[in-house]
């Protein structure tokens, strides 16, 4: 399949709410989405176009909004994709990926713990690496590596 | 020759120095001083005194040549730097382990604490008092020597749950219960073996039992008891396969985790002696004790004290048989080692006493022939 | 059990719920390892971050740096010189062999095989004598760059790798042996941790843990990167989906990875070149200015670009994704961590077995922390 038929296909299904489907070498194509089709694409992208393994879900905050990407990987095609979505930074929640992929579970908590991306819909949405009760989240640009910070931090004891 | 036991030779130390030192009292302590019964009762001192250190330092010697083999097989050299050939590494582990302080958990049963290593070791150096290692080389003639030392073996497994418990930690208890189920599984087995033996040789006397095996040694018609007690003693002994109670994987460090220092060196000591204990009784049982077949001349079997080191030469086989399982197996769960104790080896141990006694009662040996000679 | 704990193999924690010896819920705890490097990532020159892969996994430090560096080539529009590909995937498949060889001897360790651990340690040694010769270093190379690798293999390093390369070849042989034909190994082995192919696939579980459940995915096999599509090797499967079936996969992943070094060895005796891209932007060679020259270390308009690369690493699938914004440093680098994910399904694969069983499967897993938490 070609980018050009991925993006023919998609377009055909959701209309407007698929933002572009961009060229990138080596993979099916870079599909930017809007968030409020999140669920739904991803029930296409498996079901349909079989898409069973999600490989990777991170974040990254451009400073005016915040994107979520997606690289999802076919068997039988042999051929990744990523799909991309820009969330708000005052609202960055969007729908987890859980249901569909059981997969997402610890990659959606990491993007919650370092960027602060929330997904809702995810069972257990709670901090992976740093401590229960850390302030900050410290893959965003604001948070500078060199200055001290305050810690307060929580021990699980049960 | 008149044969020289380890009475005439401390009778003889004794004697010699209660005649030197009653020279310094006046003349009715001198005679008391020499009279037949000072002189018993220093030469059993003596007795135990040098019993004592030959044996505990025949351990050490066992820990080096543990170590050594193990290293070999491993590829690489084991100790090597103190003393020629790190012949006195484990002198110095020792010292340095009993140079250090003993912590003992706020919460954990005092006198249990202190009681169960020491006790552990206690009985197992008992042992050594029972056990012959050539004619004459052991504590006195005790009629039933054998049941004796293997009911003194068996105590083992009441001090480690002492000690398991007295630590107060719930990974000990765990491992400490463990341990307990396990020496017991496996000695019925044991035990069945041994029966083998006694049903061969017609006694219960260790001593009686080598005499025995001077024409054969029992091994050979008893091969199925020797393997029954072999991996038996590995059980019992706590080594590879079967030491998931002393798992660092699982439970760092299983029922002896909370003993540091001196503790701990008598709790290794213990397991040290134990072994020891085991190849000894693995030897006299099957492989003939002191005795050698009579067709190796006679230059290498009548040297002085020859029977005992030939007797050491084995022993020390024995156990490197032990290591090179060590080094070999992996670990055995405890559900699958405890259906291995009592499906597989009661059976076989059973079986085994059916055959001594079907060797007994017709007065013949496969592959070697009628011997006329044979216990009943 | 943990974070400080003889079997877990490095710094996490698992929280195990039981009843009797039976486990019935698990619970990973990991993070105790995080350096944030991909937060400092963000502060550091491209070749600057070479620093920071192979400590990432430590084990396998090399197939880390390679997986950074295909995505930075592509990030930045550099394409290497085709010998440095063929040194990038010869180390990356001696580190292959070390790695395997250092879980070998992990895996027999817990179950208490106590010498393959030795021989293990053993052989991985040659593989590390082999490295320093040509990086200088045993386990942080900082070896591979932008563009290339930092220098030629050395004279006769080719005939000394073959040597190790077959010495290895015959140990292999009597690893199986000392594992496989013990009944207490299969005993213990057999049947535990069972992760069937369609829950593996969709726990996102990748590597040898997915491909002794019987699925043939290698990402060498079926997307290559670097010079994978010019050799030729098999895929390792088992189909038993357990403890064994995963020893045995990477067993032969050792095997396969013998065969392609020999090639890579080969072609190297055959054709030599040069190791570093010729033309390099210069600021990406020399990240700190000569006093006085502050104005080389401004901001340049280089084009943006976005790289992707997604490697067969010995514990599973990783990724990188850089994202270049035209200036020396990266935006935003981000990485898969295949031991993140297998051990996040451990929720599948471990509960009703026994507690003594922990060992054999969480070693099936092959954790390497420092890749899990970054």
């Amino acid at each position: 399949m070609k980018t050009s038929e991925l993006a023919a296909s998609l377009t055909a299904k959701f209309g407007g709410r698929i933002l572009g489907v961009d060229e990138f070498p080596g993979l099916l194509g870079r599909v930017r989405f809007d968030p409020a089709i999140a669920t739904e694409l991803f029930r296409t992208f498996r079901d349909d176009l079989g898409f069973v393994h999600l490989s990777m879900v991170g974040a990254t905050d451009w400073v005016d909004h915040r994107e979520v990407f997606y690289a999802l990987w076919s068997d039988t095609d042999r051929v990744y994709v990523m799909l991309s979505t820009n969330l708000p930074p005052d609202a960055p929640t969007v729908a987890s990926a859980v249901p569909i992929w059981p997969s997402a579970n610890a990659h959606e908590r990491e993007a919650w713990d370092l960027v602060g991306v929330r997904f809702e819909g995810h069972p257990d949405l709670r901090r992976i690496f740093m401590p229960e009760g850390y302030a900050y989240h410290p893959l965003l640009r604001s948070f500078k590596i060199h200055e001290p910070e305050d810690l307060e931090v929580k021990v699980r004891s049960d | 020759m008149s044969p020289v036991t380890l009475f005439s030779i401390s009778h003889t130390i004794a004697a010699w120095l209660l005649a030197h030192i009653s020279y310094v009292f006046p003349a009715p302590a001198q005679g008391w001083l020499t009279s037949g019964n000072v002189v018993l009762g220093l030469t059993a001192l003596i007795f135990a005194v040098i019993l004592l250190g030959a044996s505990m330092i025949n351990t050490i010697m066992l820990i080096w040549w543990e170590r050594k083999l193990l290293g070999r097989f491993m590829d690489r050299r084991g100790a090597m730097h103190v003393g020629f050939a790190g012949l006195l590494q484990n002198f110095a582990d020792g010292l340095k382990l009993f140079r250090k302080d003993t912590v003992r958990p706020g919460q954990a049963d005092e006198l249990g604490f202190w009681l169960s290593p020491t006790a552990y070791l206690v009985s197992s150096l008992v042992l050594f008092a029972i056990l012959p290692i050539s004619t004459g080389w052991n504590g006195g003639s005790l009629p039933l020597t054998l049941l004796l030392a293997l009911v003194i073996f068996s105590f083992a497994p009441l001090f480690i749950f002492l000690g398991a418990w007295a630590s107060n930690n719930k990974y000990s208890l765990i491992g400490g219960m463990r341990s307990a189920a396990q020496m017991i599984a496996y000695e019925v087995p044991i035990l069945l073996a041994v029966v083998a033996v006694v049903v061969l040789s017609g006694s219960f006397d260790l001593t009686t039992i080598v005499q025995e095996q001077r024409n054969y040694w029992f091994w050979a018609p008893l091969f199925l008891a020797l393997i029954v007690f072999l991996t038996g003693m590995l059980a019992e002994m706590e080594r590879i396969p079967f030491d998931l109670p002393e798992a660092e994987a699982e439970l760092v460090e299983g029922w002896n985790t909370e003993y540091g220092g001196m503790l701990f060196a008598f709790f290794m000591l213990a397991d040290y002696v134990r072994y020891m204990v085991g190849s000894i009784l693995v030897v006299l049982l099957f492989l003939g004790g002191w005795t050698l077949p009579s067709y190796i001349p006679t230059i290498l079997t009548s040297f002085p004290l020859a029977g005992i080191v030939w007797f050491m030469v084995k022993v020390y086989l024995v156990f490197g048989v032990f290591v090179w399982v060590r080094a070999s197996l992996p670990r055995m769960r405890t559900d699958q080692l405890l259906k291995l104790g009592w499906m597989r080896m009661v059976p076989l141990a059973l079986l085994s006493v059916v055959l001594a006694a079907l060797v007994v009662a017709a007065h013949c040996l496969p592959l070697i022939g009628c011997v006329p000679s044979m216990g009943g | 059990m943990g974070p400080q704990h003889p079997m877990t193999h490095g710094l996490w924690n698992l929280r195990v719920r039981i009843e009797g010896e039976v486990i019935k819920d698990v619970e990973p705890e990991m993070g105790f390892l995080h350096r944030g490097i991909e937060k400092i990532s963000e502060d550091r020159h491209y070749n600057e971050i070479i620093t920071l892969m192979d400590r990432t996994c430590y084990v396998a430090g090399l197939n880390w740096e390679h997986l950074f560096i295909v995505a930075a080539e592509q990030a930045l529009h550099i394409e290497p010189p085709e010998r440095a590909e063929y040194i990038r995937v010869l180390s990356a498949e001696l580190q292959r062999i070390a790695s395997h060889l250092m879980w070998y001897a992990a895996f027999c360790q817990d179950l208490g095989l106590t010498t393959p651990f030795l021989y293990g340690m053993r052989d991985r040694d040659l593989i590390l004598d082999l490295f320093q010769s040509y990086t200088g270093a045993r386990l942080t190379y900082e070896y591979m760059r932008v563009g290339g690798v930092r220098n030629d293999l050395p004279l006769g390093f080719t005939d000394r790798c073959r040597k190790v390369v077959d010495w290895l070849m015959d140990r292999f042989v009597e690893y199986d042996r000392l594992c496989l034909s013990s009944t207490i190994f299969n005993e213990r082995c057999n049947g535990l941790g069972v992760l069937l192919a369609p829950e593996a696939v969709a726990y996102g579980v990748t590597g040898p843990m997915l491909r002794s459940a019987g699925s043939h995915r290698d990402i060498r096999k079926d997307r290559p990167y670097s010079v994978y599509n010019k050799l030729q090797f098999e895929v390792a499967t088992a189909n038993t989906a357990d403890v064994t079936g995963r020893y045995l996969v990477r067993m032969e992943e050792m095997r396969q990875a013998v065969k392609i070094s020999r090639q890579c060895l080969d072609w190297l005796d055959d054709n030599p070149g040069p190791v570093m891209a010729s033309q390099l932007p210069r600021w990406l060679g020399a990240p700190y200015a000569p006093v006085g020259n502050e104005a080389y270390l401004l901001k340049r308009n280089y084009p943006t670009g976005l790289g992707f690369s997604m490697m067969e690493e010995p514990h599973g699938e990783a990724g990188a994704y850089i994202v270049n914004d035209g200036g020396e440093h990266p935006y935003r680098v981000k990485f898969r961590s295949p031991v993140l994910i297998n051990i996040w399904a451990a929720k599948r694969y471990l509960p009703g077995y026994r507690v003594a069983d922990i060992p054999p499967i969480m070693g099936s897993v092959d954790v390497c922390v420092g890749e899990c938490d970054r």
